[in-house]
């Protein structure tokens, strides 16, 4: 079945013009209210001193080879010794990150600002489309598509014989919420341009979860064989000279 | 540290700035961006944009950057009456700034008062003690003093909680050297070649000092990290060069009176190339001296 629709020019310049453009201006709205809001993080000494302790560790692992083998027993020891190693977390110690965000106040509430300012201007945004934007289609996809998609596409369409290309402007916000990425970037600059989309995936990952990377890392590190290079620097500086002085 | 390509767009800029052509301001924003120490320049050039209001009222919000950028560099050049200034512009714009804390702490020390600088600085790090820049401060003015031990503890301290700041690594390992305390230097050398295991600066740096120590081992050590030196410059590291030679005969002379069960014969050929490498290296870039070279590599041949 299928036939063209035509659809009214209106649509275009009443429907998709501006709704793309309240998503972009409520896009930079929230980048200057987060900017406002922005409490300057105090740095907590004891999770700066692991990250740096993790970094330290990671070197270790990648330049072993590159320094003595007592060199690098002595500093693998210092890592990982049993009693006061850096890398050694007690076992009932280990610093629960979920625990320790709800009962650090300041983290509580960054993350609660964040949420909000993610969660607040999404759900005004989507009743205001679906208040005054439904009941009528609004663009056609270019591409068909099967029918599943007519029950997310088509929502306040209800002609089940509609083509599901013919979608409703819901799916146009949808559209705009996961696209409009690029655009930020070019407005914003390329750091800000951090889009709904991304703003979920922050909300997901809690936190920078110390303890378990202090263990890793601490098995990671007593894995490794020593294997000193330098002799094999010595040939290949032999043979750079033989190159050099023939 | 500053790639080659940004070196050499510096350095482009600095000559088209000082041939009268325009770009000092992306000049002076390079220079900020880099970290690079050109204090004179940037003195010249910022005081002449910032004496000159139209100019000045272009910059805009950077107006401020700049001034802390003049400061800095007039405080470096000696010029305090300057940095006085600016300072004074930045406080009545921003009173309870950290930031124009930090750079009236600077101001403090650059005149040489050190205890109301010291004083600025404990205050500064009651309010923020995890401030980079101001532990580095500390060190700097403690070897300003002549206090060289009290530097080594404050950077002790400081690399127990950062101890990524490979930086500060090299710093403290300057330090002892010049203090002569060389295994301390070489555990430094060790940490910086850790970060950063491809840049023959730090190889050469822990040979000379495996050297300055002495000792079998250590010297058979010093000469394979002579060995990496030269692999990773390509050959073109003279000191590398006359490292292996030099190494080379104190071994020799070393393991004269034992016997040689444990000779070290990875790379016999290592010496002898260098010495031609250095030959050729001298009849390109200084014949005269080539005849001194000679006659010193002759001696080395025991």
């Amino acid at each position: 079945m299928a036939e063209d629709l035509v659809l009214d020019t209106a649509i275009r310049d009443w429907v998709l013009i501006p709704l793309s453009v309240v998503m972009v201006l409520i896009g930079i709205l929230r980048y200057f209210v987060s900017k406002l809001m922005l409490s300057s993080p105090s740095p907590d000494a004891k999770i700066l001193k692991e990250g740096q302790v993790i970094i330290r560790a990671r070197n270790l692992k990648a330049g072993a080879n590159f320094i003595p083998l007592r060199s690098f027993r002595s500093r693998r020891l210092y890592f990982s010794n049993e009693e006061n190693g850096l890398l050694h977390v007690p076992k009932g110690q280990g610093t629960n990150p979920q625990a320790q965000m709800f009962s650090d106040p300041n983290m509580a509430m960054d993350m609660m600002k964040k949420n909000l300012s993610m969660i607040i201007p999404q759900t005004l945004t989507f009743a205001w489309v679906n208040f005054f934007f439904s009941g009528f289609v609004a663009a056609k996809i270019p591409f068909p598509l099967t029918q599943r998609f007519r029950s997310m596409l088509q929502n306040g369409i209800d002609l089940s014989t509609v083509d599901v290309s013919y979608v409703s402007s819901r799916s146009w916000y949808f559209l705009n919420l996961f696209g409009l990425r690029g655009l930020f970037s070019l407005i914003l600059g390329d750091e800000n341009a951090i889009d709904d989309t991304q703003r979920m995936m922050q909300m997901g990952g809690l936190g920078f979860d110390a303890s378990k990377n202090l263990g890793a890392e601490k098995d990671g590190l007593d894995m490794i064989q020593h294997d000193w290079a330098l002799p094999r620097f010595e040939q290949r500086a032999e043979s750079v000279l033989r190159k050099l002085v023939k | 540290m500053v790639t080659k390509t940004e070196e050499r767009e510096l350095n482009q800029l600095e000559n088209q700035v000082e041939n009268g052509g325009g770009g000092v301001w992306e000049y002076l924003c390079l220079v900020r961006k880099l970290k690079v120490r050109r204090s004179e320049l940037v003195l010249k050039h910022g005081l002449f944009i910032l004496n000159d209001s139209g100019k000045r009222s272009a910059l805009g919000p950077d107006e401020w950057t700049l001034y802390e950028q003049v400061a800095i560099a007039a405080m470096d050049c000696q010029s305090l009456a300057v940095a006085q200034n600016c300072i004074k512009v930045l406080q009545k714009k921003f009173p309870e700034s950290k930031r124009v804390g930090k750079l009236e702490a600077l101001l403090l020390e650059a005149k040489g008062m050190w205890e109301e600088a010291e004083k600025a600085y404990s205050i500064l790090l009651e309010d923020n003690p995890l401030d980079q820049v101001i532990h580095k401060r500390k060190v700097a003015m403690a070897k300003a003093q002549g206090k060289p031990s009290l530097a080594i503890e404050h950077l002790n301290k400081y690399l127990e909680v950062f101890m990524a700041d490979h930086d500060a690594w090299r710093e403290l390992a300057e330090i002892y050297v010049s203090l002569q305390m060389y295994k301390q230097a070489a555990f430094c050398y060790e940490e910086l070649i850790l970060s950063n295991p491809t840049l023959p600066l730090y190889h050469l740096a822990y040979a000379e000092v495996l050297y300055t120590i002495g000792g079998h081992e250590n010297l058979i050590a010093a000469r394979k990290y002579y060995a990496s030196t030269i692999d990773l410059t390509g050959g073109k590291s003279t000191r590398a060069l006359f490292g292996i030679c030099l190494c080379g005969s104190a071994i020799a002379q070393l393991s004269r009176g034992r016997n040689k069960e444990d000779k070290d014969v990875a790379a016999p050929e290592l010496q002898s190339l260098a010495a031609s490498a250095l030959e050729k290296e001298y009849k390109q870039k200084a014949p005269a001296k080539l005849s001194l070279l000679s006659s010193a590599l002759r001696s080395m041949k025991l």
